[in-house]
């Protein structure tokens, strides 16, 4: 009984740490980095904006940089540069109905496994 | 000459395959001439291939294949690679190993004389399915139309010792599972109780799953020194391919573990071993048709995706076909406990198979959404680590306890040791974070992989003597490769979550600050190679006037094909590595990055010790 206990704690514990926002940092280069290593720089290969050295990243940090000094914040130039660029920009795409079942899947799956794990044990 | 050799010794080998497939109803093959036969058409396949590898060595442009991808002026190293950096002599490497391996089983197995047939009858199966798609699709011994001089040169991203050695050693990984497959086939076929196939399953899967390691890592290592984009996983497509039936393979050789007896875990094993060969072949249809953009899109053609898509479909088709008509034979149920090892080993698998569907879902849904709605989306790495990670960290959290876990029942040896070990490591922890700049993923990261590392040690000391012999090793073995992770989870962690980059311009001569250390741009040099020009920025590292060493990053010009690749400088060090890479140039005034990675060496480290333990299990009886 007593490992039992242990792992709920264990538990706890990381849920709470995973819950805690990261570290918020009010330097603009810093939500420029942010935000641009999650935009897919569209003339090379599988390279984020951040990352690239090409003409076309160089462009959008310069945007996301400008957008950012005019007070916009991360979900309006998201917004922004989808709206021109489309959302294959967004490496990580967006949680709407569309992408719903990319999202929910595998929680989804991690919870009936979890139930039926559970229901598996206490037949026994 | 030599192509037409290669081309005539691979169809017969063709020939040879078809000919052990005769029911034994119409022609009866004793098991003798049977191996015989086997033997002789992978010989025959070896050197078809050996006359691809000769033809690009000699340099042979009458060969459609030589012509496209060599040039005379490579490197030795690079002209026999050459053979296998292009699709279809890689495939043609990919059918010769599928062989390889029937033979070494034929040479190895103890199995009784009708598995060993089945097994091989599936093998050659595969075998005669991929030849066809060679011979029909991609076929590497194709005649030159016109005559030529010279080629057109190998892609100069190639041109690098990692990956020279890097397609051999995955696809030694991925076609290993073809033979795991065929034992899994074979294994429904039994009539007697015989359960060698488990030990045969266990040694294989074992084999394949280091030399996947090996291939990812020799594959992410390149990607370290060679793209210069400062890290070495990208969520990259093909990387999600490779990591699909790793994964898979890793749950596979866990559940081998759980094996008493119970048919519902051996009903599991067959599962994964189709599951797995299957996913090899998909990723391979995914790759090679060109439908996913990629860092390893070369050689992508339709005709060829279909192709491959009909061998996906007809191998796992029939896979699971068999699977699920034959029906189980008794059932018992599985001592399942919170927490005994059974039931953690099934947690494992559940995670594992989770973290595997998540990254298929995230690789092919662009392909979905562009189907169904025709826009297209990207799924890149902020998804999957907001996905996948969740998911496995459970699991290396049981990862941590479960060798020292029982079988029979719920209680922990010296139980009290780990705790107070586990209290007094987490308050290190904390105290490391409350000092140093606290991040979450830091934190996590850090206290799994040194708990993983800690309990690892722990139980290696409490529960066996220290004696140096082979057996000793053997017996320690789980214990060593989780240690392997938790070295590696340390230096993922660290590696991305505490990376420091600077960016500097920068002409030769100048100095820049960075922290403690001091960067001097001493010198710029031009060479010429043998088949490309070199630039190199000689770096000066110092610490308190001290030389550290001296770091050249730098670029490379190939002129055959007119490509630039970068060269990035890597100091290694055992806490952190300097990582430079040279930008653009602007009136004499280079823009450069500096990246300072603590503990990638870590991973490495890691791997070494996960690939060890590997080659150790393959040994252990």
């Amino acid at each position: 009984m007593k490992f039992q206990y242990f792992f709920k704690y264990i538990f706890c514990f990381y849920f709470i740490l995973s819950s805690e926002s990261v570290l918020s940092n009010d330097k603009v280069d810093f939500k420029v980095k942010e935000l641009t290593l999650e935009l897919r720089c569209m003339t090379c290969q599988n390279q984020s904006v951040y990352d690239s050295d090409s003409d076309f990243a160089k462009d959008i940090k310069n945007v996301v940089k400008d957008k950012f000094q005019e007070g916009l914040n991360q979900k309006e130039i998201k917004h922004f540069l989808t709206e021109r660029y489309g959302e294959y920009i967004l490496f990580k795409p967006y949680f709407n109905t569309k992408n719903l079942f990319l999202w929910l899947f595998p929680f989804i799956l991690l919870v009936f496994s979890i139930g039926f794990f559970i229901k598996k044990l206490k037949n026994n | 000459m030599i192509s037409l050799i290669g081309f005539s010794s691979l169809c017969l080998s063709i020939i040879f395959s078809l000919a052990l497939l005769i029911p034994n109803s119409i022609l009866k093959i004793n098991i003798k001439f049977f191996l015989l036969i086997f033997r002789f058409s992978t010989i025959l396949v070896c050197i078809s291939f050996l006359s691809l590898v000769l033809a690009y060595i000699n340099s042979d442009f009458s060969n459609f294949n030589v012509f496209q991808n060599s040039h005379s002026e490579k490197p030795f190293i690079y002209k026999i690679s050459g053979a296998w950096g292009n699709h279809e002599g890689s495939i043609l490497l990919w059918l010769c190993m599928i062989s390889i391996y029937g033979f070494l089983f034929s040479l190895s197995s103890n199995s009784l004389d009708d598995f060993k047939i089945n097994v091989l009858k599936i093998q050659s199966t595969l075998f005669i399915i991929f030849a066809f798609f060679i011979i029909f699709t991609s076929n590497p011994f194709l005649v030159n139309s016109i005559l030529v001089n010279e080629g057109l040169g190998l892609n100069p991203i190639l041109q690098d010792p990692a990956l020279a050695i890097h397609p051999p050693t995955l696809y030694l990984g991925y076609v290993g599972f073809s033979l795991v497959f065929s034992l899994a086939i074979a294994s429904l076929f039994n009539k007697k109780e015989d359960k060698n196939w488990i030990y045969e399953t266990k040694k294989w899967s074992i084999v394949s799953w280091t030399f996947l390691t090996a291939g990812i890592a020799l594959g992410s290592y390149w990607a370290y020194y060679e793209l210069g984009w400062g890290g070495w996983w990208f969520w990259d497509p093909v990387e999600n391919i490779s990591l699909m039936p790793w994964i898979v393979g890793l749950a596979l050789v866990h559940s081998l573990i759980m094996i008493r007896g119970e048919q519902i875990i051996e009903r599991w094993i067959v599962f994964l071993s189709i599951l797995c060969f299957s996913l090899s072949i998909l990723g391979t249809f995914l790759v090679r048709s060109g439908i996913l953009t990629s860092v390893h899109s070369f050689a992508s053609d339709a005709s060829r995706g279909l192709f491959i898509l009909l061998i996906f479909f007809l191998t796992t088709g029939f896979g699971f076909l068999i699977f699920l008509i034959k029906p189980p034979k008794n059932n018992n149920n599985l001592n399942l406990l919170l927490i005994n090892k059974t039931s953690a080993l099934i947690i494992n698998n559940i995670l594992m198979i989770i973290a595997m569907l998540t990254i298929l879902l995230g690789t092919i849904y662009p392909i979905i959404i562009e189907v169904m709605t025709n826009t297209r989306i990207s799924v890149g790495g902020p998804y999957f680590n907001s996905t996948v990670l969740p998911v496995l960290l459970p699991g290396f959290l049981l990862m941590s306890i479960a060798p020292v876990l029982s079988w029979q029942s719920n209680k922990i040896k010296k139980f009290k040791v780990y705790v107070v070990f586990f209290l007094i490591l987490s308050f290190v922890v904390f105290l490391h974070s409350y000092l140093t700049v606290f991040n979450t993923w830091g934190f996590i990261g850090l206290i799994l992989g040194s708990w993983i590392i800690l309990s690892s040690t722990i139980s290696i000391v409490l529960r066996y003597k220290f004696v140096i012999s082979f057996n000793y090793i053997k017996s320690i073995n789980s214990f060593i490769a989780h240690i392997g992770v938790g070295i590696m989870i340390i230096g993922i962690t660290f590696s991305s979550v505490y990376q420091k980059e600077y960016n500097f311009n920068i002409s030769e001569g100048e100095e820049v600050k960075i922290n403690e250390n001091i960067l001097k741009f001493e010198k710029l040099y031009l060479t010429e190679e043998k088949n490309y020009q070199s630039l190199r920025a000689l770096f000066r590292l110092t610490k308190e006037d001290k030389l550290i060493n001296y770091i050249m990053p730098g670029k490379n010009y190939y002129p055959v094909s007119k490509m630039i690749t970068t060269e990035a400088g890597i100091y290694h060090d055992w806490l952190k590595d300097f990582y430079i890479t040279l930008g653009s140039e602007d009136n004499n005034i280079w823009s450069i990055s500096v990246y300072i990675n603590p503990l990638v060496s870590f991973i490495w480290i890691g791997v070494f010790i996960m690939i060890f333990s590997g080659v150790i299990a393959i040994f252990k009886k």
